[in-house]
């Protein structure tokens, strides 16, 4: 299927390429959107990759995963445009590799779903992921919005896949601990850790 | 398995990547240690909430606009070759 898609791209199918928009065009918009912040900057970031696309259809290989490629590209243009937006940003900070424990014992997964998937749910869990460093967001959108295996999203971010375990890792623990500081507010009540 | 060791492996245990015989230490403390279950339990909960708060498009004004600015690039190219 995929093959089928990358052959006709190189025969410069136009239909193949609305095909490939159609699939692709909103999760790399999500993937540069959750960087940068700015949709303007993120629909920049989709019409860089596109373009990128159109110009080297022809040393695709019909092997290679379309998508992995993709979200490369998307990564590394998104990364020029935050380096430009923040230039004091290191990309790719993340020497402490000290996982914090977590300290928040709140059980807030049994909260009515209502209060779970509410509009100001969502707003604080989209504040929570624009906390994370932009290498720890690229990595928990990848693997825990777009599903993403791990080797894939290594190759997409030019990465090792223990790295991307360890971010990930790293990624959850802080937005758990975040989002439960939210929902402690809301229930009014606390668990003391006991250990 | 103490906690500070479960929660090392909590994204493994997540994911199902742990082998059997630490996935069945991870398994016997979250039977007995109620923080780390919540830890757990919150952790994918948050995980299934990302997932869903994630799932943005482009606005459809902004999609069309950039579609045809990228689809006459590649009529463009095409064109030139
Ligand atoms: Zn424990």
């Amino acid at each position: 299927m995929e093959q089928e898609l990358i052959a006709a791209l190189r025969q410069r199918d136009p239909a193949a390429f609305a095909d490939v928009f159609a699939t692709y065009s909103d999760k790399i918009y999500r993937l540069a959107v959750s960087l940068l912040h700015d949709e303007q900057a993120a629909d920049g970031v989709v019409q860089d990759t596109f373009l990128a696309l159109i110009e080297h259809i022809h040393t695709f290989e019909e092997r290679a995963s379309l998508a992995t490629w993709l979200y490369r590209v998307a990564y590394n243009h998104a990364q020029t445009r935050l380096r430009h937006q923040r230039p004091q940003v290191d990309l790719d900070e993340w020497a402490d590799d000290n996982i914090a424990l977590p300290e928040k014992m709140i059980d807030w997964s049994t909260l009515p779903e209502l209060l779970l998937t509410g509009e100001e749910a969502k707003a604080q869990i989209m504040t929570a992921i624009s906390t994370l460093s932009p290498s720890l967001r690229a990595v928990f959108i990848l693997r825990d919005v777009e599903e993403l295996s791990t080797e894939a999203t290594a190759e997409a971010l030019g990465i090792q896949p223990g790295a991307v375990k360890v971010r990930l890792h790293r990624a959850r623990l802080a937005l758990r601990e975040t989002l439960a500081g939210y929902f402690e507010e809301i229930r009014g009540e606390e668990w003391t850790a006991k250990h | 398995m103490d906690c500070k060791t479960l929660i090392t492996y909590l994204s493994d245990y997540i994911d199902r990547e742990l082998d059997e015989s630490l996935a069945a230490e991870a398994r016997d403390h979250l039977a007995t240690c109620p923080n780390c279950s919540i830890v757990l339990d919150s952790t994918q909960k948050m995980i299934l909430m990302s997932k869903l708060t994630g799932q943005v498009a482009i606005p459809k004004a902004r999609r069309e606009r950039l579609w045809s600015e990228i689809e006459a690039a590649f009529n463009e190219r095409n064109a030139a070759d």
